[in-house]
């Protein structure tokens, strides 16, 4: 994966580096840990539309309940960003155990390297689902259609437990080689999963 | 083996099989509602699963695969847990049952009982331990063997070590022939890494009567690795694609290819000489009859090409294979503790990172395996041998070499090696082939075999090649073939009889001439006695190359040896363009090799830092330098120099203490960063553990302060947090009890009163992990009340740790280290 699309500074960000510069002991580590990534990751990812179905709450009190693919989500926070959609983008992506085996490597042998490796890794998964958005964005762009920022559950009260929701429609395992932990963790670690709202600018 | 199974294998061999297609979409079409388990059906509608099954026999097809891929005990329990649920027993019983009536209905076909992917991780990256893995699969084995399955067929296995525990349940439950098969994605992997060459080797390693591919590709995209399985696969290959690519319409997955074309890209697989055909996801009973009516008019197609390779010698680790043949391979001998103080203390010490760095570094220098040999006296080796083949095949994608002389620590070590291993050694006694032939029969392993017998070491190379015959017969007995044997010809000192050489020489040539198999030598031993040994070992070790020598157990880091290997390569044409002797030069692979052991440059020239000033007068001195920059070479180098006129303890006390204090005062006020905070902290560890190996040497141990316990809770598999925090504390010179991640409430209560430990510290990252962390201390509290309990983590505030009832929360690394010395100094109060 070609690593100068990855923010740097949100790398610094996950060390704990806020509003300053890293030195330059750590940013030649930062760089030495994306090109030992970028030659062990193998990015991929899935995606699937389906029509949306937005069930109104009776009042104010009940959380609304949402219908895509065979998908029932009950949120707020999800029902919000989706709002104006009639379809979604259900997609998963992941750098596969590559980024895991080499956190892990550090974890054992070297803690500085692994928290960079970490790092790093976080935000080579993020450049990477930017990637692909930017692609569907201009994709659908030119069809008259725009994108609501993609929405995870575990934001708001959108459940993780829906993590299993997104394995089966997705065939993650099978496709993407991601497994759920008991808590509903993703491993490989370095997976995302989002549902992206679909929407047509309406002249008013 | 009943008739039905020898029919089977013989149709396999010598003609070809028509498995069956995809099961899943067409449940769904017969109204299988989402959510609900598949495996269901077998019970709540079987008249549903033996039409399919016979549509599929109607159509041509000669196997029938059960309705059980999702069928394991995780998934269904042992005991019915409510009125509407089904046990396993059940489950799988009444899958082959639906399957046997359609084949007694149709009056024709086999039976295979279909397992897949467990759902569940296994360690390292799960909590599911090999032998629970190989329980689980041993259950459904059990109960399809019971209700007349014909054979075993593993499939869609993405991960080489879920499959190797679900191969070796089935070999271990019943008679049954094993077919695998994985699923590669389109660059040709499998989401593992593994590769069809690893594929190939694990699976005939562990003896599966056939092995293959299916899901994940159509047949076009299939053929490539397809190719590749056949030219090593000594068994016969089976094919199963999906339809095509999958795609969306209205919510629903369609796959792009129709049954006659699915058929015509068949085509070409079955020129390459596939044995099984059949369908995955995606496929249907027109996919099957297209494909039978393909089969028959392609009759008498031509086998396999010419560019076979079934030959080759393959070791694996759970990625990739190493091919040990023409091209010169080094094993790695650094893990051994023959010799080697501090190899010895870790082991003792159980100090896995001393020597996991000793393998990884053994890999930077270019050795293509690993010996593992940690057989030493007072050591565990069978529990030890495990342990470490473990940690070291969780970080390093080396295929290992596990050396030892038990073959009880062979065997465990084998059983959960994740890959087909190098195995050291067999030789030409008899009790000795007893104990090691039927373990390489049972996991597969290349194993090393040395010229000698009862009678010692022969003198000529006659004598040795005998043995080396001798061996290989025996080995025949147990299907071992020779492509998994290399003769050791054994090295004797040059110093004692000046011909030992030639004659060693002489029987790694015959080995390769006359018998045919490939060799492998550990070279050291040659210049026994002598000064100046690096001199006569790369000499030597040169001429067994030019003799036909495969692997050189050797190791990588003398400048000397990796001069002659690399010239060799050059020399003999196996380095294109010489890119790897140029590179080695010019990496300083072989240079940095050649000034092993000298001091470090720069100790004395590392500008004056920028940390805060210490009252120390050494504070400033090089040992300061070094940690406060993190400079881990610098400071192992500036801690033996400063040991020579100073006492170990105040080396301690006014140059690290101040260092360490200094960066974690920065890191407080925002001037050092987490990265520099660990580097230093690192940097400390290596000058502690070289004054430490001092003080032992002095017998005046410096005792720790005190022990605590540190954990990632229950639900948590993040555990960087908590490993910074080990880190640090250790440098404060605490005794840390690491529990790791995923730790139940219970084992960290048990681990707090086994030790002692007047703190724990808790780790979660997760909002949703935090109710365990809750837990957790209600139950220390319960049990253990006098503990004192600190939390850390990203979702934790100090509101947040008060209010589930924590004494002290951990802002950050060094907080943990700041509530400790509090709690140890004896200022428990808050």
């Amino acid at each position: 994966m070609n690593t100068e699309k990855v923010n740097r500074k949100e790398i610094a960000h996950y060390l704990g580096i806020h509003g300053a510069s890293p030195d330059a002991q750590t940013e030649e580590v930062i760089e030495d840990c994306l090109r030992e990534l970028s030659a062990k990751v193998n990015p991929k990812h899935v995606f699937r539309t389906y029509p949306l179905a937005l069930v109104p709450p009776a009042s104010e009190e009940e959380v609304p309940l949402l219908h895509f693919a065979d998908i029932g989500v009950q949120s707020r926070d999800l029902s919000r960003n989706l709002a104006g959609c009639d379809e979604v983008l259900l997609f998963g992506a992941t750098l596969g155990d590559g980024a895991d085996f080499l956190i892990r490597r550090y974890e054992k042998t070297r803690m500085s390297r692994a928290l960079v490796m970490q790092a790093s890794a976080a935000a080579m998964i993020e450049a990477y689902c930017n990637e692909i958005n930017d692609a569907w964005e201009a994709e659908y762009a030119a069809k008259g259609f725009s994108l609501k920022p993609r929405f995870s559950c575990g934001y708001g009260d959108f459940a993780l437990e829906h993590q299993k929701d997104f394995l089966r429609v997705l065939e993650l395992e099978k496709r993407l080689g991601i497994r759920l932990t008991d808590g509903c963790l993703m491993v490989p670690t370095k997976s995302v999963t989002a549902v992206i709202g679909i929407y047509q600018e309406r002249d008013e | 083996m009943n008739e039905m199974t020898s029919v089977f294998l013989e149709q396999l061999k010598n003609g070809h099989v028509l498995f069956d297609g995809g099961l899943g979409s067409l449940l769904q079409a017969r109204g299988l509602p989402a959510g609900v388990l598949p495996e269901t059906w077998n019970i709540t509608h079987p008249e549903v699963l033996i039409q399919i099954h016979r549509e599929y026999l109607e159509a041509g097809a000669d196997v029938v695969t059960t309705n059980t891929f999702g069928a394991n005990p995780f998934k269904f329990p042992e005991e019915k847990t409510e009125e509407d649920s089904y046990t396993l027993r059940e489950i799988v019983t009444a899958a082959v049952a639906n399957a046997k009536a359609a084949v007694r209905e149709t009056g024709r076909g086999f039976v295979a009982l279909d397992l897949g992917p467990t759902g569940k991780l296994l360690e390292p990256m799960g909590d599911l331990s090999f032998e629970d893995c190989v329980s689980a699969y041993a259950e459904v084995v059990r109960f399809g063997a019971e209700a007349g399955a014909d054979f075993v067929l593993i499939e869609t296995m993405s991960d080489l070590y879920e499959l190797k525990a679900a191969v070796l349940a089935a070999k271990e439950n019943g008679a049954l022939p094993v077919i695998a098969t994985v699923a590669f994605d389109a660059s040709g992997k499998l989401l593992t890494g593994g590769t069809p060459k690893s594929v190939v080797a694990l699976l005939e390693g562990l003896r599966a009567d056939a092995l293959g591919l299916n899901c994940g590709l159509g047949p076009d995209a299939m053929a490539a690795v397809a190719k590749e399985l056949l030219t090593y696969a000594s068994v016969p290959v089976i094919v199963q694609p999906n339809a095509g690519l999958p795609r969306s319409e209205e919510g629903r997955t369609v796959y792009d290819l129709g049954a006659e074309d699915f058929a015509a890209q068949m085509k070409e697989i079955i020129a390459m000489g596939a044995k099984g055909l059949g369908g995955c996801c995606g496929t249907t009973p027109a996919h099957i009859r297209a494909l039978r009516e393909v089969l028959q008019s392609s009759a008498g197609m031509s086998e396999r090409s010419d560019s076979l390779r079934r030959d080759a010698t393959l070791v694996t680790s759970f990625a990739d294979a190493a091919e040990i043949g023409d091209e010169p391979i080094i094993i790695g001998e650094r893990i051994n503790p023959t010799g080697k103080k501090l190899l010895k203390q870790a082991l003792r010490d159980e100090d896995m990172e001393y020597i996991l760095n000793i393998g990884l570094k053994q890999q930077e220098q270019g050795a293509h395996l690993l010996d593992v040999n940690v057989g030493e006296p007072g050591i565990d080796e069978v529990a030890m041998l495990t342990r470490v083949v473990k940690e070291l095949q969780s970080v390093t994608e080396l295929p290992l070499q596990l050396d030892s002389a038990d073959p009880e620590a062979l065997a465990r070590a084998m059983r959960i090696y994740n890959g087909k291993p190098m195995i050291n050694s067999v030789n030409g006694k008899q009790e000795s082939m007893d104990a090691v032939f039927p373990l390489v029969q049972k996991y597969g392993g290349v194993v090393v075999c040395l010229c000698l017998d009862e009678d010692g070491i022969p003198e000529t190379a006659d004598g040795r090649i005998a043995i080396a015959e001798k061996i290989i017969r025996e080995a025949a007995k147990y299907g071992i073939e020779k492509k998994d044997l290399l003769i050791d010809a054994l090295c004797m000192t040059v110093s004692t009889d000046e011909r030992n050489a030639m004659v060693t020489l002489e029987t790694v040539r015959r080995s390769r001439e006359e018998l045919g198999v490939k060799t492998i030598l550990g070279v050291s031993n040659i210049s026994f006695g002598l000064p100046l040994r690096e001199v006569i070992n790369a000499a030597f070790y040169t001429l067994a190359m030019e003799n036909g020598l495969n692997a050189a157990i050797i190791n990588p880091g003398s400048a000397d040896m990796m001069r002659a290997y690399y010239a060799f390569r050059a020399l003999k044409g196996f380095d294109p363009h010489l890119k790897a002797y140029i590179d080695a030069c010019g990496g300083g692979l072989i240079a940095a090799a050649a000034t092993r052991g000298a001091a470090p440059a720069g100790v004395n020239t590392v500008p004056a830092t920028e940390a805060a000033p210490s009252s120390s007068e050494h504070a400033g001195g090089p040992l300061f330098h070094a940690i406060s920059k993190g400079l881990k070479a610098e400071a192992v180098s500036a801690a033996k120099e400063a040991l020579k006129e100073r006492e170990a303890l105040a080396i301690i006390d006014e140059d690290m203490m101040p260092a360490l204090d200094a960066v974690g005062q920065g890191f407080e006020k925002g001037t050092v960063f987490l990265p520099q905070l660990m580097m230093s902290a690192e940097a400390a560890k290596a000058a502690f553990a070289i004054i430490r190996e001092h003080l032992r040497r002095q017998e005046g141990e410096a005792a720790s302060k005190g022990n605590i316990v540190l954990a990632t809770v229950q639900g948590d598999i993040h555990d960087i947090g908590k490993n910074i925090v080990k880190v640090l504390l250790e440098n404060y010179n605490y005794r840390v009890i690491d529990l790791g991640r995923d730790v139940p409430p219970e084992k960290v209560v048990e681990a707090a009163l086994r030790e002692q430990a007047p703190l724990v510290g808790l780790s979660a990252l997760m909002t949703t992990t935090v109710p365990s962390m809750e837990k957790t201390i209600r139950l220390l509290r319960e049990q253990a009340p006098e503990v004192r309990v600190m939390v850390g983590g990203a979702v934790l505030t100090k509101a947040y740790a008060d209010a589930i009832g924590a004494d002290f929360y951990a802002k950050d690394a060094m907080g943990g280290v700041t509530v400790a010395e509090r709690i140890f100094a004896g200022e428990a109060a808050v």
